[in-house]
């Protein structure tokens, strides 16, 4: 699903760099966790992998593909779900979506049955005209989600899906995670809670200063580090100094 | 398709802002209608009003009465009773010092004698000369002057008009004396002569005469307020479009809409295009508007009818290159600021600015030669520039094409700087 070897990036008026030759590999039709604390270079990683963000060296390929010459094909083939609502929030959430799967070039047809089929599914059906802004956290969040899955991308990429949301929401995104997992597609999610990435994730990878710690299994990473949780092992390898 | 769905996404998104929609449409119109307004007055010809001049003749001569009669009979109201009485020397004086009136006119006693007895010194000369018999009465030349008095507030201009009218009424008077006298004397040397000879006549044979340099109703225009103003602030009030277009942009950045759209794949530049599209049909829309104003909203209010010209589509032309450079602007604006409060105030006092130096406030033509120059810099110059050679010169195609070949220079280079300053954002 993804192989990143010897990534760096310096952001322009940066004291330090962001990431240091970060290398790491997931496999395809897993849920794969990128855990890291504040700072770490999560989500620089995730843009340079969605092509928000140029690399400076090094190598990324997502489903095979090279970020640096494929880039439109993985956009195609991705779909990612920003920490932040990116979402028009004077629009209502059927407006969003229509010019987002417009923008997928969906045919009108298969886009209104896409974007019925996925308001109902996240519950939120009766809120389709209402505008963004007037949606609670959890509601937005799952628009959010929904915005990324129009085009049916084969890896699903999530930052902090499930952050600020009420534990029903947060359920129902999970719920949704692992029957999207189970219909065959990759998804690969940083989170800061650790426990949800333990029950979520078969194959976890945790960088800190822009580089790879650990990676592998939760469970046979906790036996290696003999640790009862993930949230041990994470403080384990990652130190318990505060991050800013 | 991807246009498209931009083009008609931005509309969804303007609809929703109902004040932004109002403000971008009302407030260009009120300022153009008051604008056209408060300087209908400056704008006027002098030609056009008919001012107040006090008059006091101690003359009573008949050199008098012909200046009272052509003052009277152009754009002076030649007034000499004030208050049920009688004006003299000092009360007119005293009227003009208080600013009650602007101006005033003393005629001196025996200015008419004076000017007969001139006329005869000439012709008893010529008589001399031409070996003629008969002396006209004559003594030594007195010198009497008209007092003239001016308010200090009075503008050049209009004590010019009076002084010129003045003085060429005086000329023409001595001249017709003059001229009588001499063709008398000519009629009394040839008794053959059935008739009079006519100097005057003889000496109007050439005359002046203004022509038209463009078609026949554009040379009835004379530039006027709302000639001036309503295209100037329609262009102006265009040009403010750059405000939704950056805070748009601001606040797709910021809310994170932005990214989605770069998440997709696909040329940004179609998503650019339709945005693009959607602000120069918004700007079009709203020039028009003004134009509409300016032909049917102006007469109602006591002002001229806005000419529009012959070339309707030369019109539509230039207008579009106009609405396209103010978008291309506004994304400029919009790709070099993070902030609204930094974006806002930038591009509202830099369109002020660049009216300012561009014509909008006043015409280039009365700016010093420095400022006719800098002017040039300014794109609002080049829409107005347009627009004059369409409305004013009667212009078609041929006469825009300059200016709107400057105005696409101007759309690409603001394009191409805000394509390059978002694309650097990614590094």
């Amino acid at each position: 699903m993804l192989l990143i070897h010897d990534v760096h990036k310096t952001y322009r008026q940066a004291v330090e760099p962001t990431l240091q030759g970060l290398s790491l590999q997931f496999p395809r039709h897993c849920i794969a966790g990128l855990l890291g604390p504040n700072g770490a270079g999560k989500t620089t990683t995730i843009s340079i992998i969605c092509g928000l963000v140029n690399a400076d060296g090094g190598q990324v390929e997502v489903l095979g593909l090279d970020t640096a010459t494929q880039l439109a094909q993985i956009k195609q083939k991705i779909g990612v779900v920003p920490q932040s609502i990116a979402l028009y929030p004077t629009l209502s959430a059927q407006e969003n979506l229509e010019y987002i799967g417009k923008l997928y070039r969906l045919p009108n047809k298969i886009l209104r049955e896409k974007i019925s089929h996925y308001l109902q599914l996240f519950g939120l059906e009766k809120n389709a005209h209402k505008a963004i802004r007037h949606y609670s956290g959890g509601m937005r969040r799952r628009a959010n989600i929904i915005a990324s899955l129009l085009h049916d991308p084969e890896l699903l990429i999530l930052d902090e899906p499930t952050a600020g949301v009420d534990v029903q929401s947060r359920n129902m995104i999970l719920e949704f995670l692992r029957d999207y997992h189970r219909q065959g597609h990759s998804i690969l999610y940083t989170s800061h809670l650790l426990e949800e990435a333990q029950q979520l994730c078969e194959e976890v990878a945790i960088i800190d200063h822009g580089r790879l710690l650990v990676q592998g299994n939760p469970a046979a990473l906790m036996q290696l580090h003999q640790c009862l949780s993930l949230e041990q092992v994470f403080l384990h390898v990652t130190g318990r100094g505060v991050r800013d | 398709m991807r246009v498209l769905a931009t083009l008609l996404n931005e509309w969804r998104l303007f609809r929703r802002d109902l004040a932004g929609m109002v403000l971008l449409f009302l407030m260009p119109l009120g300022l153009t209608v008051v604008m056209a307004l408060i300087q209908d007055a400056p704008f006027r010809e002098y030609r056009d009003y008919v001012f107040d001049v006090l008059w006091v003749d101690n003359d009573g001569g008949p050199m008098a009465a012909k200046l009272h009669d052509a003052l009277s009979s152009g754009q002076f109201r030649l007034i000499d009773t004030v208050s049920g009485r009688r004006l003299d020397s000092t009360a007119l004086r005293n009227l003009v010092q208080t600013g009650d009136y602007k101006m005033g006119i003393v005629i001196p006693a025996g200015i008419s004698a004076e000017v007969v007895n001139s006329a005869n010194q000439v012709a008893n000369e010529m008589s001399k000369s031409t070996g003629a018999v008969g002396k006209l009465p004559a003594r030594d030349t007195r010198s009497l002057t008209i007092a003239m008095y001016f308010d200090p507030v009075s503008k050049q201009a209009m004590k010019l008009s009076l002084l010129n009218a003045i003085d060429k009424q005086l000329t023409r008077t001595q001249a017709e004396m003059i001229l009588g006298r001499l063709s008398d004397k000519l009629a009394s040397l040839d008794s053959t002569q059935q008739t009079r000879f006519n100097l005057q006549e003889k000496l109007q044979a050439v005359g002046v005469r203004e022509y038209s340099t463009g078609n026949a109703k554009a040379a009835q225009l004379n530039t006027n307020s709302v000639q001036h103003n309503v295209p100037a602030w329609a262009i102006f009030g265009l040009f403010f479009i750059i405000i939704p277009i950056a805070g748009n942009m601001i606040r797709e950045r910021e809310e994170g809409s932005l990214m989605r759209i770069r998440l997709i794949p696909g040329s940004y530049y179609s998503i650019i295009t339709g945005k693009l599209l959607f602000y120069v049909l918004l700007g079009i829309g709203q020039f028009y508007t003004m134009l509409l104003a300016g032909r049917l909203l102006m007469p109602l209010l006591g002002l001229p009818a806005l000419y529009m010209g012959h070339a309707p589509l030369a019109l539509l032309v230039t207008v579009t290159m106009i609405a396209l450079t103010a978008t291309a602007y506004g994304l400029l604006v919009g790709a070099l600021f993070q902030t609204p409060n930094q974006a806002l105030p930038f591009g509202a006092l830099s369109i002020v600015i660049l009216s300012a130096i561009g014509g909008i406030w006043v015409p280039v033509e009365i700016l010093p030669a420095g400022l006719q120059q800098l002017a040039k810099v300014s794109p609002l110059y080049w829409g107005l520039d347009a627009i004059n050679n369409l409305f004013l010169r009667s212009g078609g195609f041929a006469t825009v094409w300059k200016p709107l070949l400057i105005l696409l220079g101007y759309t690409l280079v603001f394009v191409a700087l805000s394509g390059w300053i978002e694309q650097s954002r990614r590094r």
